[in-house]
């Protein structure tokens, strides 16, 4: 009857809310990946990673030529790929571009890597070691003013610019009211049709979400159900969390480092490190 | 956590443990666990006012939670007014019918209620602000109305509008928490406006957020975008030239060879007519020409059958250079028949010269070798200085004297 008597309980419901955002997380992405993956599962489930010396044997049955061939047809299907932003799965690649060379397959995808890296200055990037997924990143250095090349911009970017800003300002994590709060703010209105972005809800909800830019998790025992926008792994790969922060000091006129946490964040971890180049981690 | 304190001042000591608590909880787990509050603090609730009845039925009247004790206090006066057969302390429960019976009281109360819950919920972004203390005010409504809760409907009410009320001041917590200054995104949003160039319109009668005024342009989420391109290391997106890539099969080819098919058999209509005013075909223009080439070329190697013919001063025309292209295509139709060759001399420039009859089979054994000849204006000045070539050889078509 005292005090005492709640604390085991709030201890283990503790506990068991301690252990949910794992399962949740891969649960949305099984939601959100859903019907692609259920097909090429046993694909994937099936495609066991060649060993070295298997990877030997099968190059020493091959020409060089062919092994060019297969590399190139692979570069060309990432780049294709890459135009919608669309991550590659590694069941998709082995089962429509590499086939019958699956034995060589991690020797493939090296030398796939290595021409992004020399030919095109593009960085192949797993984003997902689970799930083996594969995204393009720009190798360069980001300018660090707008381009002088009038070249046609994708306003998508702007507006996704926003959310994250505002999802990384808050702390990583917001509850999706915020966000289209902050859109309406901006003359972007979810429940209607936006001139620019068309159904914006679902642009966000689900199109920026396949691309990995955001996550849109289930918040679980809300009623009505809610939802919560984390960033993406494309997002991790890609954006630059430093210069979020100096945009936002443009903006407010202040300096990034009244921030405190947000500039420890963004300056702790060297930007693009939380998702591992494909070169050296298992494939 | 002066937050909790403050609207529960007559409660510091029922609340101070599990404002340990509550705190203890948003420093150990991330910030992401509104549920945890709801449970700790309806169990809390659903407790003590179990113990307070408890304690009430034991005939003991305790100072713990001075809250329950108004409520029990007026529920002692109650019992000795209506019902005097009932011992003093127990709560019999005709005393509580009494009061559960009142249908309009209990009706009342929970419509408050939910007012109240709506009230969180819709202006959640006004409660958030840091200026004003409309969640005190909140939980202070809350406060009167949980006095007269005898149901468990009521108190099911009150857990949620806690629920709701515990996940807002969490987050007004976590902005006291935050060093540095604290984010706000509707701030964010005017100024990314003002970044997109928002016009606002003159007029100061419209001064209040919720209005919109001002037009934004055209290209404002453009130039958000072109700010966004120095924050994304994105890849550019690969396109080939001559069009964009479709996986799926072309249909619209289909319709494009109807439309071809349709020209073409006008323009054979067209053709005879137009034939009689043509005197040649272009395909007999060109091999006219092609021969009045060969004309030149023989006469001018009979002149002087030893020095070799430098093959630029043979196409070259310094007048014109899309006459010389036009000699240097007629030349090649030579070669190609065999009807004349080019060499090497010995400072390695190319020179021209026809076939004698007989000297070469055409189309014969030996390896044709094939070239591409490429000539600009400017590579076309330069020769025309390096040999100083004042008149063409081949004459124009036009000036020929037949």
């Amino acid at each position: 009857m005292t005090f005492g008597d709640s604390l085991p309980f709030m201890r283990c419901v503790a506990m068991t809310q301690r252990k949910r955002p794992s399962s949740t997380q891969s649960s949305s992405q099984r939601r959100h990946t859903g019907n692609l993956v259920a097909q090429d599962e046993d694909d994937d489930a099936t495609f066991t990673q060649p060993s070295t010396s298997q990877v030997q044997r099968g190059l020493e049955k091959l020409t060089p030529a062919q092994v060019d061939q297969k590399t190139a047809e692979v570069v060309q299907y990432f780049l294709v790929k890459d135009q919608k932003k669309m991550p590659v799965r590694r069941a998709d690649l082995v089962k429509h571009v590499v086939k019958d060379y699956r034995n060589i397959y991690p020797e493939i995808l090296k030398r796939a890597a290595r021409t992004f890296d020399q030919v095109f200055g593009l960085k192949l990037v797993e984003i997902d070691p689970k799930n083996k997924m594969y995204i393009l990143v720009n190798n360069l250095e980001t300018p660090d003013k707008a381009s002088p090349v009038r070249s046609p911009s994708n306003p998508k970017m702007g507006l996704l610019l926003a959310i994250l800003s505002v999802i990384f300002m808050k702390g990583g994590v917001v509850r999706e009211n915020l966000i289209w709060n902050t859109l309406r703010k901006l003359r972007v209105d979810p429940g209607e049709k936006h001139e620019e972005f068309g159904d914006v809800r679902k642009m966000v909800t689900d199109e920026f979400v396949r691309q990995r830019y955001l996550e849109y998790v289930r918040i679980p025992h809300t009623e009505p159900i809610e939802h919560e926008f984390r960033w993406g792994q494309r997002a991790d790969a890609e954006v630059s969390k430093a210069k979020i922060l100096e945009f936002m000091g443009e903006l407010h006129e202040q300096d990034p480092k009244t921030w405190t946490q947000q500039y420890r964040q963004a300056h702790s971890l060297p930007n693009s490190s939380q998702a591992s180049t494909s070169s050296s981690s298992q494939r | 956590m002066c937050l909790w304190l403050n609207f529960e001042k007559n409660c510091v000591a029922t609340l101070g443990i599990c404002t340990n608590k509550t705190s203890s909880i948003l420093t150990t787990e991330a910030v992401n666990r509104p549920f945890l509050y709801p449970v700790s603090k309806t169990c809390f609730r659903s407790r003590t006012s179990a113990r307070v009845k408890m304690k009430r039925s034991k005939g003991g009247g305790d100072e713990e939670a001075p809250r329950h004790n108004g409520s029990a206090g007026r529920r002692k006066a109650d019992q000795q007014q209506s019902d005097g057969d009932e011992g003093g302390s127990d709560i019999g429960p005709a005393d509580l019918q009494d009061d559960d019976n009142d249908q309009g009281l209990r009706r009342e109360i929970r419509s408050k209620y939910r007012d109240l819950i709506s009230s969180v919920q819709q202006n959640r972004e006004d409660m958030l602000s840091p200026s004003n203390n409309k969640l005190t005010e909140v939980l202070e409504e809350a406060n009167k109305l949980f006095k007269d809760v005898r149901q468990a409907r009521e108190a099911a009410l009150d857990a949620q509008l806690l629920v709701v009320a515990t996940d807002l001041g969490k987050e007004k917590a976590s902005q006291l928490f935050s060093e540095g200054t604290a984010f706000d995104p509707t701030a964010f949003a005017e100024h990314l406006l003002s970044f997109m160039g928002l016009n606002r319109l003159e007029d100061d009668e419209d001064e209040q957020q919720n209005t919109a005024n001002g037009y934004l342009p055209q290209d404002a989420w453009h130039r958000l975008a072109r700010r966004a391109e120095c924050c994304f290391r994105t890849a550019p997106s690969f396109h080939y030239m001559m069009g964009s890539f479709y996986a799926e099969p072309p249909p619209p080819k289909q319709r494009i060879e109807r439309q071809r098919k349709a020209p073409s058999k006008e323009a054979k209509r067209i053709m005879p007519t137009q034939l009689k005013k043509m005197e040649e075909s272009q395909q007999e223009a060109t091999e006219k020409e092609v021969e009045r080439i060969l004309g030149y070329l023989k006469s001018y190697y009979q002149d002087d059958p030893t020095s070799p013919i430098s093959y630029y001063e043979f196409v070259i025309d310094p007048s014109s250079f899309s006459r010389t292209v036009e000699n240097i295509f007629h030349t090649s139709f030579l070669i190609r028949d065999g009807l004349a060759r080019m060499y090497l001399d010995e400072e390695k420039l190319p020179c021209i010269a026809p076939v004698e009859e007989g000297e070469v089979e055409a189309g014969g054994s030996t390896s044709r070798k094939q070239c591409i000849l490429s000539i600009s204006p400017k590579i076309w000045k330069e020769l025309i200085d390096a040999f100083d070539i004042k008149d063409s050889i081949i004459r124009p078509p036009n000036t020929q004297n037949d």
